[in-house]
């Protein structure tokens, strides 16, 4: 008997294990079945948060749109970047993907089928707002498959003060900036010339930032990963080279980009990369700093910003008529000039459309200068599907290499795990 | 038909608690046996059955075994010292001695906050940067320029395993606690009588008639313990290179990082076989040594 208790509780007690382990996929989503009820058509979006503002403005949109289109009924869901992707692979895998998401990613989705073409569902007109370059983006074998919502641009970011009284320049290639982290460190053995983040957050920034300012990249010109060429190869050690002089934040593995912009807004940390919203993000935590913006330093002669853009896309959900030209109408009421400008100002971001970028160049000359910037620069190759690994097969070899271990050899692997 | 019904109500009254366990418990079980055994793509759509693939696949890679290694490190650690200081700490607060009940009130404070935000308060206790351990020792005057706590993973490790026995001490005291009390105060005069010493009425009274509550805190805590998530994420994210990973939050960067969910599944087969393993041997272990 005391067996069979034994076994029973010990049954018991495992089981809350794998409830906890696995509960991620049991999760029963609450979306509305796109559907027509109360005779209105209904189409639902999964969002993500941006910010602290981004859901009071999302809102206010639902509002407006439902004011002015009587006939739709429109349910958005603002969803957390830290959740986003497990929420919609739960959605999914239960057979309740929203009808229009607004995320980072796409390939996955599409080598699943699950998305429509951005043509089948986005209006000529607005179609033809965006900039091309932001378009081809999403292009997997000819068909654009996602349109972009904003876009954010990451450069150099340095405190003039400090700079000044360590009597540097602002560095523009590789030597000049080492040279500066020993002045500055010289100067203020507290402060951290450069900031560097390595984080499973956002670790494969820092690889792009140094990779494509030496002439590598993640793929070639036919789309082959070549992540372990020499150029990428060499552009790695020289950031781990950074951190190992001691001339960075002391645990780029575990110091996100949050901590880093903290660093910077107390003066901690002298220069870094970082986005255009930077300025935005030190405001509303309450700091000061006189800071200047310079292109990414680069060993190659030209800097390369790096771009990052997110998107809306549509799923197959076997529209109705009505409801698919309900979600064209969402896309025209999203996109429409003022709103749109609207919507990329409320989090310090960049606009997607040439249109918007206009408006807002017109009004504000700083943001002028960054729009020139986000029409030039180089973005992730997010519409591969082996993209995810990596992503964080970067990440990993980066923070092994922190450990002491072979760049040449982390890469190497990771080559060939990618590209067997 | 009274007899009847006087049969009948004692399962009615357990039938919700056994509705809820199906529909939370036996069903996510349920699917993540389903998705272990399947090919899962990255949107998460289930593409037919894998067979053993992803177990195999999971097991080839030497981060499992690193991984798998400081789980066993991380529970053993946790569960063994958090037991042995919460029963001395049980020990102290079951003297009498003069603002008793207040000690004990704040022994349950680490346990009853979120562990989010206990992961998050040592985070910032041990910073390099703005560190309030840091500053404390300044001030004091022991050290004179900032200590970086964390140097190594190792010491990130051994700074989450200390961040999870300081919250796991007050459930283990408490049970003790317990059972402390309900020991008859008769068996020590008698020992005392006879001349006992402290140690032999430790040994011979106290820690075989609390071994009970014992052997309960002590299960409870493998489980929680083993898959405690929220002290590791917070403080590394696992990270760096793995080197701090638990099995749990290892499948989790696999399932919502890597796009891998058939492969999350498996580790969290493989985990809750270990788990299932290990509290069948305890069970059967100290239930057998009760019937001697």
């Amino acid at each position: 008997m005391k067996k069979f208790i034994a076994l029973s509780l010990s049954m018991v007690a495992a089981l809350s294990l794998a409830a906890c382990g696995g509960g991620s996929t049991s999760d029963s989503g609450d979306k509305d079945e796109g559907g027509e009820s109360s005779g209105k058509t209904e189409i639902s979006a999964v969002v993500a948060q941006y910010g602290q503002n981004t859901a009071d403005w999302w809102k206010g949109f639902e509002e407006d749109f439902e004011k002015d289109n009587q006939d739709i009924d429109l349910n958005v869901e603002v969803v957390s970047w830290n959740d986003i992707g497990q929420k919609v692979t739960t959605l999914i895998s239960n057979n309740q993907a929203p009808d229009i998401l607004n995320i980072d990613v796409f390939a996955d989705y599409q080598a699943d089928d699950l998305l429509l073409p951005a043509e089948d569902y986005v209006s000529e007109e607005t179609y033809g707002k965006m900039y091309d370059a932001f378009l081809e983006q999403s292009d997997i074998d000819g068909t654009i498959w996602a349109i972009p919502d904003l876009a954010s641009v990451r450069t150099m970011f340095y405190n003039k003060q400090i700079l000044v009284d360590a009597g540097v320049e602002v560095p523009t290639t590789w030597d000049e900036l080492t040279e500066a982290c020993k002045k500055i460190k010289e100067k203020f053995p507290d402060v951290y010339p450069w900031g560097i983040d390595m984080t499973t957050d956002e670790g494969q920034a820092a690889f792009s930032y140094y990779v494509w300012n030496n002439g590598g990249d993640f793929t070639d010109a036919d789309g082959n990963w070549t992540l372990n060429s020499a150029e990428n190869v060499e552009a790695i050690e020289y950031a781990i080279g950074l951190v190992n002089d001691g001339y960075t934040n002391t645990d780029p593995a575990n110091d996100t980009r949050y901590d880093l912009q903290d660093n910077f807004g107390t003066g901690k940390i002298a220069m870094l990369i970082a986005p255009n919203s930077l300025p935005t993000y030190i405001a509303e935590n309450g700091n000061e700093v006189d800071y200047g913006i310079a292109p990414i330093p680069s060993n190659t002669g030209t800097s390369v910003a790096q771009g990052v853009m997110d998107r809306f896309m549509c799923f197959d959900n076997d529209y109705s008529d009505e409801e698919l030209a309900a979600i064209t109408t969402f896309f025209d009421y999203f996109y429409e000039d003022a709103r749109y400008s609207e919507w990329v100002e409320m989090e310090g971001f960049l606009p997607a459309t040439t249109t918007g970028g206009e408006a807002l160049a017109a009004k504000d000359e700083a943001m002028a200068e960054w729009i020139d910037i986000v029409g030039s620069c180089k973005f992730y190759p997010t519409a591969k599907a082996e993209w995810a690994d990596v992503k964080q097969g970067v990440i990993n070899a980066e923070q092994n290499a922190l450990l002491g271990e072979s760049v040449q050899d982390q890469l190497d692997s990771l080559q060939s795990e990618i590209a067997p | 038909m009274k007899k009847n019904m006087q049969k009948i109500e004692p399962y009615i009254w357990i039938l919700p608690s056994i509705i809820l366990m199906f529909v939370f418990i036996l069903i996510p079980i349920v699917f993540v046996f389903r998705m272990a055994l399947s090919k899962v793509t990255r949107a998460g759509l289930i593409k037919g059955y894998a067979g053993f693939e992803n177990f195999t696949k999971v097991l080839s890679t030497p981060t499992f075994a690193m991984v798998l290694k400081n789980t066993l490190i991380w529970t053993v650690a946790v569960v063994g010292l958090s037991t042995l200081l919460g029963f001395i700490l049980a020990l102290l607060l079951n003297n009498e001695f003069k603002g008793r009940k207040i000690a004990r009130a704040i022994v349950v404070f680490p346990w009853a906050t979120t562990l989010v935000v206990q992961a998050s308060i040592w985070k910032f206790i041990i910073d390099v940067d703005y560190g309030t351990l840091n500053t404390l020792l300044m001030k004091l005057g022991i050290i004179d320029h900032a200590v970086n706590w964390t140097a190594s993973p190792g010491a990130w490790f051994a700074w989450e395993i200390a961040c999870g026995i300081f919250v796991t001490i007050p459930f283990v005291t408490f049970t003790v606690l317990s059972g402390l009390q309900s020991i008859d105060g008769t068996y020590y005069e008698a020992a005392t009588v006879d001349g006992a010493n402290y140690w032999q009425k430790l040994f011979r009274i106290t820690i075989p008639l609390v071994s009970s509550s014992l052997t309960v805190s002590t299960v409870l805590n493998i489980i929680y313990v083993f898959n405690s998530f929220p002290i590791i994420w917070n403080m590394t994210k696992g990270d760096p290179g793995n080197r701090t990973d638990t099995l749990v939050t290892y499948l989790y960067k696999l399932a919502f990082y890597n796009g891998k969910q058939g492969l999350a599944a498996a580790v969290s087969v493989i985990g809750f076989l270990i788990l299932l393993a290990c509290a069948m041997v305890y069970m059967v272990a100290t239930l057998r040594k009760g019937d001697e």
